[in-house]
């Protein structure tokens, strides 16, 4: 199928872009790397009246790498994330994240603003973004504002965003001695995961002292398990370590797991993928605390 | 460059490929389409209902289409395209082009035609349809439930008829009753998307003047297609050319001519001129046939000894919304191949087709024989657990042995020739290289190896057996071979290049043929214009088997005529007359000339031996006597995590016997594909539906999962060679092979890694949302 | 304002057409400029067989729109031999059988080719490289045995 006809804006600036986004039409898109949009509107299931092209808007694909902060402009493209030493060195699940984020040739125009905006209830960067607690930020006519990653997601494909806003980047914050994993499970490689799921655990001394446990495809949204989190919290990570025959039934990983399973409300198949679920939370904390006990932790 | 003896046996790089290579490919896409209208198929929305209104006056008022074809209007211009294999019982004879009650989503109720595609399908859009929705029934079991909504309130039943073949259900009942030991499981292999990457498509231009059609079409039978064209739109057969020229794939998809593709045609003649149409990606996954399908109750009785003593499958197929051409043909062949290589003391398969809401099925690679495969491998391998044999050991009890052949089946198939259980000691040998240590690991991963035999009809022939079973195909096949006046040489038949290499092989046996240097020869296939009869075309794994088998014997008649014309310009008796490959001799004394001079006297018509033949052309039909069988072993090493259900096949091979393989390359290639495709039917693919509305939940390739490279490891491929005792040149087919028994392998596989699961392993795919409650019921999913 | 003025290097050769916003850039390519060596598989994104390189990376062309290639550079399968030689990689196709129906073909080059200036190894071009690419015929085998024989010759010479 063809795209349904509309009309095409390529404005130079933000403040173009802006002007074209807060007129009185309300069915505009925004086109970043175009990888979720220009399937469907191929498939006319998206039809917008007009498309805001942003990719030569100057400013928006900026990385920057601070203290306890990684910044990433809207128009990050996915393949970049996988380049950037720095952003290896400093923030390795993002890159373990990326590196799933569809096929090369996808993440060569993907771009992070779009992937977040996208808002698929399964995808890699939104489960990652509300893990970590990353922070949004949007700008309109009226100003900028920034929206915490847990509250941005509001249903599959629907944000905080407003008509008239701009996603620009997003703000990752980065504590020191974290350890991080991100694991899912999809029925092809790079396909979009069934389930996917992000740990990050900050360390002192080897005792959790903060536990984030973030899962995808589970719900309309990406989402925290807080029961999950604080069954972990606290506890020395060494103990997480599996024995020869796994973890015993009563072992603080499986409680962790069970919370995570009560916690999840997936949209279809529900017993299915909460077994995915705690499959993913399992490995995830496994290989943290297997590298952990070994000195490894990333 | 001499002819290097032989070519048949060689691996050889084809000859197409640099063309391919770089981008410039004909496929029909790639057509000239200067002064062409571009056309968009109206399907219809619903999976049931009676169109009460197909409007387009406002489209065509306000000029956003050139042309609008409805019901109304088709129904002037097309008659239904004609059934090929009918069920007994089967009321309906025809498809129609004109509808007016859709029968399933996606189904073509009109054409619209504009200036580009973009533009048609906003016209298409636009043109009002309302319906008078009735209920849908999405499945077999829906469909035969009592009290179901009829597709057709006239047949009087949503069953479309019935067949059964081998011994008959008294015996089987009481063998099985008298049985020991009995394996009783309820089968079911799902429905498949053919998938080419080339979608399907059609250029259709009309010249009113000298009321010529000619189509450019995506097939793997373009006089099939054309037959069907012309009967359709009331043309000639001399008036309708169909060109395949490269065909991105077929898989059974391209063997008969669509509705929609009619339409386009239609619209052509319409208009007096061009009409293009290429079906996009969710066309292809909505509304193109479909292939598999079936249910079936299957039961294996087995006496103390192992000795199979009954087999009987009860396969219920899903036709869809109406009979295709091939209609229950693929259910049939499931219940024909039921037996494989085994000897059963009686062995029978009823097969039942049903009419459901959703798009017709048809041929797909593998055609019915892998779902016999699925059904008998399966239980042969629950006998083996259930009694506590070696699955290895159990079938070499009871394969066929050479000694055995030609053996003919229950069902009345006679196999030619083979050694089915060597082909198995070594696929079992193979086996033990991947083989699970038996003291490996417990936990999550869980290993097995799986085997699973299988044997291929090749060639849907004689001529005589479809006239048996009024099957209208034509079983034969032909080949032409021409020298033209400067030596070289055209060589054609009826059967169609669709990737596997076909033009390269049949080049190999000519050239050895005519002991002549490969590249004089030039293969011309898809041309109904040029190329030579067939009606079966590249289908049934019998192109190399029936095409190379005619031109071996126009290629021999060949080279004795350009001896005896090159005896009569040397002056000697034929038989005298040496060719080398660079010049033809007659001794000492005689001189010498080239093939070219042979040539050039042969079309001067000079020294003619036979007065009444001049041109320098043999034309070879070839109806075999009877079908020549492949047949292969294969393997399949898997990994499954009981924790998530995911499974993964880690090692592949197969041990096969296609006879006297032409280029081995390129027969590795089609078993390869053939795997693949048979690890996509046993792990990833599956057409689904809503069973309320019977809407398509998979018109993407996101949700309708192909094997991508990470799904499909290098097989293992070894070839065994038996020469087929009925075709010339010891040939037997091979396009099927592959996929034939992967499903199974890969079944048998993960029942040995997990054998708390295997007695539910009957349905495929093995997805892990199907496996994951099954480990979890037997309390393995929790890590 | 639908129409646009499209200016697009294209293997080396400048072009410039009129065209509409919704024009993919595969169909732009395909039958504005007839570079048909491009095919379109799906226009969904997900089969790989429209696969370009746009300034030297491997994209969808059936996820651009040709407007948003405007002042590129685009690589199409018809610029990798020339009137020349195969390239290696597309001459490794050939003797392992890579290729059946040759659909999927140019877009596994372009992929390829852009793998091997990007110094991958003959893992990761076999691996998430090739991962992009559906092939229905092959079972990928001649393939990954063509990126073997391709990279082993090329650190070879």
């Amino acid at each position: 199928m063809k795209p349904a006809a509309f009309e095409y804006l390529r404005p130079a600036t933000v403040a173009g872009v802006l002007d074209a986004l807060g007129g009185p039409r309300q069915d505009v898109a925004v086109l970043a790397g175009g990888q979720s949009l220009v399937p469907r509107m191929n498939l006319r299931v998206a039809r917008p009246a007009a498309v805001v092209d942003i990719n030569r808007v100057p400013g928006l694909d900026g990385i920057e790498v601070t203290a306890g902060t990684v910044r990433l402009g809207a128009m990050v493209r996915i393949a970049r994330l996988l380049r950037e030493p720095a952003l290896r060195d400093r923030l390795p699940v993002l890159t373990e994240a990326a590196a799933l984020v569809g096929h090369p040739q996808i993440r060569s125009r993907a771009t992070v603003g779009g992937s977040l905006c996208h808002a698929d209830p399964a995808a890699e960067l939104p489960t990652l973004a509300v893990t970590l607690g990353a922070r949004l930020h949007l700008r309109s006519a009226a100003g900028d504002r920034v929206v915490p990653a847990g509250e941005f997601f509001l249903a599959p494909h629907t944000t905080a965003r407003r008509p008239g806003e701009l996603l620009t980047g997003i703000e990752l914050p980065v504590p020191p001695g974290l350890a991080a994993r991100f694991v899912e499970f999809s029925r092809r490689a790079n396909d979009l995961p069934l389930v996917g799921v992000a740990v990050a655990l900050v360390l002192d001394d080897g005792v959790i002292t903060s536990a984030r446990i973030g899962a995808g495809g589970v719900g309309p949204v990406p989402v925290r398990l807080p029961g999950a989190e604080q069954v972990l919290t606290g506890r020395a990570l060494a103990e997480l370590v599996p024995g020869p025959g796994g973890h015993p039934p009563d072992h603080p990983l499986r409680r962790a797991l069970a919370a995570a399973a009560d916690e999840a409300d997936p949209p279809e198949e529900p017993v299915f993928r909460a077994g995915l679920l705690r499959a993913a939370i399992r490995r995830a904390v496994t290989e943290l605390a297997t590298e952990g006990s070994t000195g490894e932790a990333r | 460059m001499a002819h290097e003896t032989p070519y048949v046996g060689r691996s050889m790089p084809r000859p197409q490929d640099p063309r391919l290579l770089r981008g410039q490919g004909r496929y029909v896409d790639d057509i000239e389409e200067v002064g062409a209208w571009h056309a968009a198929i109206v399907r219809s929305p619903v999976a049931h209902g009676r169109l009460t209104r197909f409007d387009a006056t406002a489209v065509l008022a306000a000029g956003l289409a050139r042309l609008v074809l409805g019901p109304q209007e088709l129904a002037r211009l097309a008659d239904p395209l004609p059934t090929k294999w009918r069920l007994p019982g089967q009321h309906l004879t025809g498809i129609p082009v004109a509808t007016t009650t859709a029968r399933y989503v996606g189904q073509p109720l009109g054409v619209v035609v504009a200036a580009s595609r973009a533009e048609a399908e906003d016209a298409a859009e636009q043109v009002l349809l309302e319906f008078d929705e009735l209920a849908v029934v999405s499945d077999t079991v829906a469909a035969t439930t009592p009290g179901a909504a009829l597709l057709y309130p006239e047949h009087g039943s949503n069953i479309a008829g019935q067949i059964h073949f081998g011994s008959d259900d008294e015996t089987l009942t009481a063998a099985i009753d008298a049985a020991p030991h009995v394996i009783d499981r309820e089968f079911r292999v799902q429905r498949i998307a053919q998938s080419p990457m080339e979608p399907r498509g059609v250029l259709a231009e009309w010249i009113p003047g000298t009321g010529a059609l000619t189509a450019w079409l995506s097939s793997q039978s373009p006089q099939a297609v054309r037959q069907e064209l012309a009967v359709s739109l009331r043309l000639r057969a001399d008036q309708v050319r169909v060109v395949a020229t490269d065909v991105g794939g077929s898989f059974g998809g391209k063997n008969t001519l669509y509705v929609d593709e009619t339409m386009v045609c239609a619209a052509a003649m319409v208009l007096g001129g061009r009409v293009k149409w290429i079906e996009d990606r969710r066309e292809n996954l909505l509304a193109a046939y479909q292939g598999r399908g079936q249910r079936a109750r299957a039961r294996l009785a087995l006496d103390a000894a192992g000795r199979f003593l009954a087999i009987h499958a009860d396969i219920v197929g899903d036709l869809g919304a109406f009979a295709s051409q091939a209609g229950s043909g693929p259910f049939q062949v499931t219940g024909l191949a039921i037996e494989g290589p085994y000897r059963f003391a009686s062995a029978g398969a009823t097969i039942t087709g049903v009419y459901t809401n959703l798009v017709p099925t048809c041929a797909y690679r593998g055609y019915g024989m892998q779902e016999a495969a699925w059904i008998r491998e399966r239980l042969i391998d629950e006998a083996a657990r259930e009694l506590g044999l070696d699955p290895v050991e159990l079938r070499l009890r009871n394969l066929v042995t050479p000694a055995e052949l030609p053996y003919t089946t229950h069902t009345m198939l006679t196999y030619d020739s083979g050694d089915y259980p060597a082909a198995l000691r070594r696929a079992a040998e193979l086996a033990d290289r991947f083989r699970p240590a038996p003291d490996a690991p417990g936990g999550e991963l869980r290993r097995g190896v799986g085997l699973a035999c299988s044997v291929e009809v090749t060639g849907f022939a004689p001529s005589a057996l479809l006239e048996m079973f009024q099957i209208h195909w034509a079983g034969w096949e032909s080949g032409r071979i021409r020298v033209n006046e400067d030596g070289s040489v055209s060589v054609t038949s009826g059967v169609m290049a669709v990737g596997q290499g076909i033009e390269t092989a049949l080049a190999q046996i000519v050239a050895d043929e005519l002991r002549v240097p490969i590249d004089w020869i030039r293969v011309h296939l898809g041309d109904t214009a040029v190329s030579s009869y067939s009606d079966l075309s590249s289908q049934a794994s019998r192109s190399v088997t029936l095409a190379g088998g005619a031109l071996v014997q126009a290629g021999a008649r060949m080279r004795e005529r350009m001896r005896g014309l090159a005896a009569g310009a040397l002056g000697v008796p034929a038989d005298a007359v040496t060719w080398n490959g660079a010049v033809f001799g007659g001794g000492p004394g005689t001189g010498t000339l080239t093939w070219r001079e042979v040539a050039h006297r042969g079309w001067m018509g000079w020294g003619r031996g036979d007065a009444a033949r001049i041109q320098l052309e043999e034309v070879a039909d070839f109806d075999p006597p009877a079908i020549t069988y492949a047949y292969s072993v294969a393997g399949a090493a898997v990994a499954a995590e009981t924790d998530t259900g995911r499974l993964t096949v880690e090692a592949y091979w197969s041990v096969n016997d296609s006879g006297v393989l032409v280029n081995p390359m390129l027969a590795d290639g089609q078993l390869a594909g053939g795997i693949a495709q048979g690890l996509g039917l046993a792990l990833l693919e599956e057409i689904r539906h809503d069973p309320e509305t019977g809407q398509p939940l998979c018109t993407t390739l996101s949700d309708y999962l192909l094997p991508s490279p990470s799904d499909v490891p290098d097989p293992v491929i070894e070839h065994r060679c038996t020469p087929s005792t009925v075709i010339p040149g010891g040939f037997k087919g091979l396009g099927e092979g592959g996929i034939i028994p992967t499903a199974a392998a890969v079944g048998n596989a993960l029942a040995a890694a997990v054998p708390e699961i295997a007695a539910d392993l009957v349905a495929t795919p093995l997805a892990p949302a199907t496996l994951w409650p099954m480990l979890d019921k037997a309390g393995l999913a929790d890590g | 304002m639908n129409d646009w003025d499209v200016r697009v290097t294209v293997n080396g050769v400048p072009h410039r057409r009129t065209t509409q916003a919704r024009t993919l850039l595969s169909d732009f390519l395909r039958h504005e400029l007839g570079l048909t060596g491009t095919h379109v598989g799906c226009e969904q994104g997900a089969c790989g067989s429209c696969t370009v390189l746009v300034d030297g990376e491997p994209v969808r062309s059936c996820l651009m729109f040709a407007v948003q290639a405007d002042g590129q550079q685009v690589e199409t399968v018809e610029g990798l031999a020339g009137d020349a030689e195969l390239s290696g990689l597309q001459d490794a196709m050939m003797r392992e059988h890579g290729l059946q129906c040759g659909f999927c073909t140019p877009g596994v080059l372009m992929t390829l080719t852009a793998a091997e200036r990007a110094g991958c190894s003959a893992e990761e071009a076999a691996g998430p490289q090739l991962g992009g690419h559906t092939c229905r015929c092959t079972g990928y085998a001649g393939i990954r045995a063509a990126i073997e024989r391709h990279w082993s010759r090329r650190k070879d010479s």
